[in-house]
C-alpha cells in the first residue's frame, strides 16, 4: 500500500516538473494523494530519506516555487473535493482541499451548488442556509483563474480587488497542514499567538513545535515576500504565503463574503502614463465603491492590438482605437444603482481632469460586458506568454522576466521614471500592467535572444535594489519562489535571511520542502 | 436613414444550468440582460449610421423594467427608445409578439430599415425578424452577419450558413437579423451611461397602438405549451474495455454509430 | 388540381443546388406515421426546381402526391419569394399541418408563411407525435440552450407548423412507388425584390470553432511524430486536428488548433480527445462537444468526467488500430 502512493518519474510526467513561469525543472519519484492520510503517510515515508519535496497546486504561478530541481514531487491536484461548510455570526466559511480550483469553486459559490454527500450533517444543515442567503464570493482574485486554493494560501495570492478587500490572507480561517515528518498541525485564526517573537505550536499527535521570528520589519505597502512576521501574530499567518516551504497544506478554511448588489467595471483611457497615475490617485481618493484599480501600459494595448489583428482567437477583444494610449480599469462594487451612477459621474469628471474623454471609455454592467473586459484583462498576460514561448523555442533557457514590485505611495512616480529610463536606455522590449492602486503594476521584459534576456535579468535586479532602497516589496503577489529568491537576500539582508533560515529549520530540519523556494540554492540551511 | 433595432430582455444566465439537487434551473446572474444577439443588432446599426447618417431608434416590448435595455442601448449610442408595454401583451408568442412590434413600428412612423438579433437566446426561435417583415410587407434577410454596403435605398449584406455564403442585394425599406460577426458589440461609455439614465423612453400601450386585442398575448397566441419537462443528463462515461486491439474495434463501432446512425 | 385534397400534412423539401435535402426525407419519413395515424394524405412540397427523379424519391419517402411550385420568382432561393409562394398554395388548399426543416433557410422563411397565415409556428422541434384525443399535433423542442424541454401544440389556428432539426430523425427505409412526376403548380408572380448578387459554397476553414469533427491531441501523444496518426484519423473522418495548449506552447501544433480557455471553444459532433489530461483550461472549451471519446493512460484522469466514452489505454497503440480497423 505505502509503496503504490509513490512511483517513479517517467517521460510523460514532463508536465510536472514545470509551472506557468516556464521554468523546468527535474524530479526522480512523484504521488497524486487524495487525502490528508495518505499526505502524512507520504511525508513520513520520505522523511527516512530526506527526500526533497515540491509541493504542487495547479502549477499557474509565476516564480517557480512547484519546479523540482529534485527530489520528489507532491503534486495535490487530486486534493479536489470541498470538504464542508460553517456559518458563524451571518459569515459562511468553507473547508477545501488545496487542489481545488479557484475558478471552479467560484462557480460553485455562485450557483450555490455542492456536492455534500460527503458532508456530515451540520454542514449539510449550514448549505441549506447557504442556498437561501444572498449569493456570496470568495474575493481573491488572481489573474490565473486556474490557480488552486492550495498555491494561492502558499504564495498569499492578490489580485485587481485585493485593492479593497486584501490579499488571500485576510480571507483564510484556518489551516491543517503536514510538517515534514509526517505530524500533523492545525491553525485556526485567533487561537494562537505568538508570545513577542515566539511562537509554539502543538501538533496533533501532541508534540510541539517552537520557533523563533525573524526580527524584520515588513513593508508598509502590498507585500508577498519571505515569511510574514510580527510580534504578538497569529499562528496562522506563518503558514500563509510561506511558499511550500514550512507545511503541506490538506484542508483550507476560507471565509466568504455577500457579493455587492452591483459590479461595473470602468476602463479610461489616458494619453500618457503620469495623466493615469493623476486619475489613479483622484480615484483612490474615494472612500467607498472601488473595490480595484488596475493599469495597462501603452505596450501591452499595442501588443492586443497586434492580436486582434492576427489572431482570429482574440478577434472577441473590443476596439481599441489608435488615440487611447494607456487604460485604468477601476472595478465598482455597490449596493444601489444611485451609488453607481454617482461614482460613474465622479469618473467621468476625474478622466476628463486628468486629460481624458468620457466618451471615450468603457463601462461594463452585464455579465457578458464584464466577461469581455475580463478576456481584454487576461489577454495582456497571454499574450506576453505566447511571444515568450516564441523566444523560448530559439533559446530554451529563456523565461518570462516580470517584476512584482510594489512600493509606498509616496515613491511610485519615482519608480515609473526608473522604469521609464533603464528601458529605454537598454532597449528593451516590455509591457506593464498591474494593480496601480496598490502601487503595484508588473513590468515584463520580452526578450527574443540571450544577450536580452541576461540584460532583462539585470535589469529586474537594479529594479529589485532600487525598490529595497525605497522601503517597498520585491515580490508583491506571486511569492519569491525560486526566481525571486535572490532578490529577497537584496530587500531583507542577510542576518534577516539566517533568521527565516532559522525559522524554517525548526519546522523542516532536514530542509525538504520547497527546497529553493525563498532560500537561493548557496544560502540553503545544511544539517 | 431612419433605423429602428428590437431588443428584448433576457433572464442573464443564457446557458442556465440545472441544480442537480432542485433540478431547476440554476441562474448565477442577479440581474435580467439585454439579448446578446441584439447586441449585435444594435451595433450593426451603429455602424450602418456611421456609413449613411441618420438615427438609430431602439424599440422593445415588455414589462416596465425591460426599458433598461433602451437605456443600455442609448448607452452604447443609441439616439432613442421606445417601449410596447401593457398587460395585454403578456404570454406573446412569436406570432402576437411580431404583431405588436408591426404596430410600434408603425407608431414611430415606419422605419427604412429594422434590424433584430437573430434569435433571443431564451426562446431560440429566430422567428421574430422574418414575422415582423412579412407584417410589415416588407423584404428581409436573416442571419446577416456583414454589412458590405450601405447606401440610402439599398443594402449589400453578407451571410453565412452551414454550407453557402450569401450576398444579398437588398432594397429598403427592409429587414435583417443579425448573427454574430463583424459587429462585435462595443461597449457603453461614461458618457453614454449618463445619457443613457437621463434618456426620456416613449411608452406604448396597446390603446396608444389601436391593437386588435384578440391578435395581442396569450390571447392572439396560436401556439400553447403543454408540458416541459428536463432531458436526460450525460451520464458517466461509458468505459470501453479490453486490450488496445479490442479498444480499437469498439471504439470503430462507436465512431461509426455518432457520425452515421443518426441518419 | 382535384388530386390535392384540403386538410392534408404537408412537408417541404428543400432543394439545396440539385438536390433535395435530406431532412426533406427524414421528415417525410417520420411524417408518413404521423399522417397514418391521423388519416391525413400526405404531401411533400418542392419550391423552385425540382431535381430530375426527385418526385419518385420524395414518393419512395413516403409522400402520397409530390407537389412543385415554380416560376420567374423562385430563382433565387430568398425568405420572400418562397415564403410568398408557399402562402398562396397554403391558402389554396388549406394544409391541416405544414412541416419545415430547420435549416437556416427554413428557419428564415417559415416564419413569414405562418405570420401570413395567422398561425402559430414552433421552432426547431426535436420530436413530433400527434396526441390521441384531439388529433392534434404534439411538437416538443429544446429551450434553455437544451437544458429544458417544451411540448407545444396549435390548437385554434391551422396550418399546424413546425420547424424540425436535421439530422435527429432517421431516413426512411425507401418504399414502392408509383410516383414518376410532381403535380406541377405555374408561380407567376414577378421576382422579389431582393437579389441574389452571389453564392459561393463554403468549404470549412482551419478555424476549429466550426468544426463538426475534432481529433484533438494533448501531452499524452509523446512525440511530435505521433500526431500524424491524430491527422490522418482526422482526415478519414472528415475533421479537424485540435490541440491542447501544451502541444501548442511546445511548438508542436499551430495556436490555430489550439483548444481551451486560451484558445478556441469547440461545439462539435463528435470529439476524440487522444492523451488529454482534462486540465481546467482545456475543460473549459469543449463544454458545446456533444459525443466526447477520451483515451488516456491515467484512469482518474479529469477529462474522463465529461466523456461520453472512456478508454483507458496508450492513445497512440490505440490509434494505430483504429486507423487499420477504419480502413477495413
Amino acid at each position: 500500500m505505502e509503496q503504490t502512493l509513490i512511483r517513479t518519474v517517467v517521460s510523460a510526467d514532463e508536465e510536472y516538473l514545470r509551472d506557468e513561469s516556464k521554468k523546468v525543472g527535474h524530479a526522480e519519484s512523484i504521488s497524486f494523494p487524495e487525502t490528508h492520510a495518505q499526505v502524512c503517510q507520504i511525508m513520513a515515508q520520505l522523511y527516512e530519506t530526506g527526500t526533497p519535496v515540491t509541493v504542487q497546486g495547479s502549477r499557474t504561478g509565476l516564480a517557480a516555487a512547484a519546479v523540482p530541481f529534485g527530489g520528489h514531487v507532491l503534486n495535490l491536484s487530486r486534493m479536489d473535493k470541498v470538504l464542508g461548510m460553517r456559518q458563524e455570526n451571518d459569515r459562511f466559511y468553507i473547508t477545501v482541499q488545496p487542489g481545488v480550483i479557484l475558478q471552479k469553486l467560484n462557480k460553485s459559490i455562485a450557483a450555490r451548488s455542492f456536492n455534500t454527500d460527503a458532508w456530515d450533517e451540520a454542514a449539510q444543515e449550514t448549505y441549506k442556509a447557504f442556498t437561501k442567503t444572498p449569493v456570496q464570493m470568495f474575493t481573491p482574485d488572481p489573474t490565473e483563474s486556474t490557480a488552486a486554493i492550495g498555491g494561492m494560501v502558499a504564495c498569499n495570492a492578490s489580485g485587481a480587488r485585493s485593492y479593497h478587500y486584501g490579499p488571500t490572507r485576510r480571507h483564510i480561517n484556518a489551516i491543517r497542514g503536514v510538517l515534514a515528518d509526517g505530524r500533523t498541525i492545525a491553525l485556526r485564526r485567533g487561537e494562537i499567538f505568538a508570545k513577542g517573537l515566539e511562537l509554539k505550536l502543538q501538533t496533533e499527535e501532541g508534540s510541539s513545535v517552537t520557533v523563533q521570528l525573524p526580527t524584520y520589519n515588513m513593508p508598509k505597502c502590498k507585500n508577498a515576500s519571505g515569511y510574514y512576521c510580527h510580534e504578538n501574530m497569529d499562528a496562522i499567518d506563518l503558514l500563509i504565503g510561506s511558499d511550500g516551504t514550512l507545511a503541506v497544506m490538506t484542508e483550507i478554511e476560507i471565509s466568504l463574503l455577500p457579493t455587492p448588489a452591483l459590479t461595473w467595471g470602468v476602463t479610461a483611457f489616458f494619453p500618457d502614463q503620469y495623466k493615469a497615475v493623476a486619475y489613479t490617485k483622484q480615484v483612490r481618493g474615494i472612500d467607498q465603491g472601488i473595490a480595484a484599480i488596475e493599469y495597462f501600459d501603452s505596450c501591452a494595448l499595442d501588443i492586443l492590438r497586434k492580436q486582434k489583428a492576427e489572431n482570429t482567437a482574440f478577434a472577441g477583444l473590443p476596439f481599441l482605437p489608435e488615440e487611447y494610449g494607456c487604460a485604468v480599469y477601476t472595478e465598482l462594487h455597490c449596493d444601489s444603482e444611485e451609488q453607481a451612477y454617482a461614482l460613474l459621474e465622479n469618473l467621468g469628471g476625474y478622466c476628463a481632469q486628468a486629460g481624458g474623454n468620457p466618451d471615450m471609455t468603457w463601462v461594463a454592467t452585464s455579465d457578458s460586458d464584464r466577461d469581455m473586459l475580463h478576456f481584454f484583462r487576461h489577454a495582456v498576460p497571454e499574450s506576453v506568454n505566447m511571444q515568450v514561448e516564441r523566444s523560448k523555442r530559439n533559446y530554451p533557457e529563456i523565461t518570462k522576466v516580470g517584476g512584482d514590485l510594489a512600493v509606498p505611495d509616496e515613491c511610485f512616480e519615482t519608480l515609473l521614471a526608473l522604469y521609464d529610463s533603464t528601458l529605454e536606455a537598454e532597449g528593451l522590449q516590455h509591457a506593464a500592467w498591474g494593480h496601480i492602486g496598490d502601487n503595484h503594476i508588473h513590468v515584463n521584459i520580452l526578450p527574443r535572444d540571450m544577450d536580452e534576456y541576461s540584460r532583462g535579468k539585470a535589469l529586474l535586479a537594479r529594479w529589485a535594489a532600487e525598490v529595497s532602497r525605497m522601503g517597498g516589496a520585491v515580490s508583491a503577489e506571486h511569492g519569491v519562489g525560486k526566481l525571486k529568491a535572490p532578490f529577497l537576500e537584496v530587500m531583507y539582508g542577510a542576518e534577516h535571511i539566517r533568521e527565516m533560515a532559522a525559522l524554517k529549520a525548526a519546522f523542516d530540519p532536514k530542509c525538504m520542502l520547497g527546497r529553493g523556494n525563498l532560500f537561493a540554492p548557496q544560502q540553503e540551511v545544511v544539517e | 436613414m431612419k433605423i429602428i433595432v428590437c431588443m428584448k430582455q433576457v433572464p442573464a444566465a443564457a446557458t442556465a444550468s440545472i441544480d442537480p439537487l432542485t433540478k431547476t434551473i440554476v441562474r448565477t446572474g442577479r440581474n435580467a440582460v439585454t439579448n446578446p444577439f441584439d447586441l449585435h443588432a444594435l451595433q450593426a446599426a451603429l455602424d450602418i449610421r456611421k456609413q449613411a447618417e441618420g438615427t438609430v431608434t431602439a424599440i422593445t416590448m415588455g414589462i416596465p423594467a425591460a426599458e433598461k435595455v433602451l437605456r443600455d442601448a442609448i448607452a452604447r449610442g443609441a439616439n432613442d427608445g421606445a417601449i410596447l408595454s401593457d398587460r395585454a401583451f403578456a404570454g406573446s408568442d412569436t406570432l402576437a409578439t411580431s404583431y405588436a412590434l408591426s404596430l410600434g413600428v408603425e407608431k414611430l412612423g415606419g422605419a427604412d430599415l429594422i434590424v433584430c438579433g437573430k434569435m433571443a437566446v431564451d426562446g431560440d426561435t429566430a422567428q421574430i425578424g422574418p414575422e415582423l417583415a412579412q407584417h410589415l410587407g416588407i423584404p428581409h434577410v436573416s442571419d446577416v452577419c456583414e454589412i458590405l454596403e450601405a447606401a440610402e435605398d439599398h443594402l449589400v449584406v453578407r451571410r453565412e450558413w452551414d454550407d453557402a455564403e450569401q450576398e444579398v442585394y437588398l432594397p429598403l425599406p427592409a429587414l435583417i437579423t443579425v448573427a454574430k460577426g463583424k459587429n462585435l458589440p462595443q461597449l457603453p461609455t461614461i458618457g453614454g451611461m449618463l445619457r443613457g439614465r437621463a434618456a426620456e423612453i416613449a411608452v406604448y400601450t396597446a390603446e396608444a397602438l389601436q391593437a386588435d386585442v384578440a391578435r395581442c398575448g396569450l390571447k392572439g397566441s396560436p401556439t400553447q405549451v403543454v408540458r416541459t419537462f428536463t432531458p436526460p443528463v450525460r451520464g458517466q462515461a461509458q468505459a470501453v474495455e479490453g486490450n488496445e486491439q479490442q479498444q480499437a474495434e469498439k471504439l470503430a463501432m462507436i465512431i461509426q454509430e455518432v457520425l452515421y446512425g443518426k441518419d | 388540381m382535384e388530386k390535392i385534397k384540403n386538410g392534408a400534412l404537408w412537408v417541404f423539401c428543400e432543394v439545396q443546388g440539385d438536390a433535395l435535402l435530406p431532412v426533406g426525407l427524414q421528415l417525410l419519413g417520420r411524417a408518413k406515421t404521423l399522417a397514418a395515424e391521423s388519416n391525413r394524405p400526405l404531401y411533400a412540397i418542392v419550391l423552385g426546381k425540382i431535381p430530375q427523379g426527385g418526385a419518385e424519391l420524395l414518393g419512395a419517402s413516403g409522400a402520397d402526391e409530390v407537389i412543385c411550385s415554380d416560376g420567374p420568382a423562385m430563382k433565387d432561393k430568398l425568405e420572400q419569394p418562397y415564403a410568398d409562394c408557399l402562402i398562396a398554395l397554403a391558402k389554396q388548399y388549406q394544409p391541416d399541418i405544414l412541416l419545415v426543416g430547420a435549416t437556416p433557410f427554413g428557419r428564415a422563411f417559415a416564419p413569414r408563411v405562418a405570420a401570413a397565415l395567422g398561425t402559430g409556428l414552433t421552432a426547431d422541434c426535436t420530436e413530433l407525435s400527434i396526441e390521441e384525443e384531439s388529433g392534434l399535433l404534439l411538437q416538443t423542442r429544446p429551450a434553455f440552450g437544451g437544458n429544458m424541454m417544451a411540448t407545444i401544440k396549435t390548437a385554434t389556428q391551422r396550418p399546424q407548423m413546425a420547424t424540425v432539426r436535421p439530422g435527429v430523425l432517421p431516413l426512411p427505409e425507401p418504399a414502392e412507388t408509383t410516383i414518376r412526376e410532381p403535380i406541377m403548380i405555374p408561380y407567376n408572380e414577378a421576382a422579389g425584390l431582393a437579389r441574389l448578387l452571389k453564392e459561393t459554397a463554403i468549404t470549412k476553414g482551419a478555424d476549429i470553432s466550426q468544426s463538426k469533427i475534432i481529433v484533438a491531441a494533448g501531452r499524452g501523444i509523446g512525440q511530435k511524430k505521433n500526431l500524424k496518426l491524430v491527422q490522418a484519423l482526422a482526415d478519414k473522418l472528415g475533421g479537424q486536428v485540435g490541440a491542447s495548449r501544451p502541444l501548442v506552447d511546445m511548438g508542436f501544433c499551430p495556436y490555430s488548433s489550439q483548444i481551451g480557455q486560451t484558445g478556441y471553444s469547440v461545439a462539435p459532433d463528435l470529439l476524440i480527445c487522444c492523451g488529454i489530461s482534462g486540465a481546467v483550461q482545456h475543460l473549459a472549451g469543449i463544454g458545446g462537444a456533444k459525443k466526447v471519446i477520451a483515451i488516456n493512460t491515467d484512469p482518474k484522469a479529469p477529462i474522463f468526467a465529461v466523456a461520453d466514452y472512456q478508454i483507458v489505454g496508450d492513445c497512440v497503440t490505440v490509434l494505430e488500430h483504429l486507423l487499420q480497423e477504419l480502413d477495413k
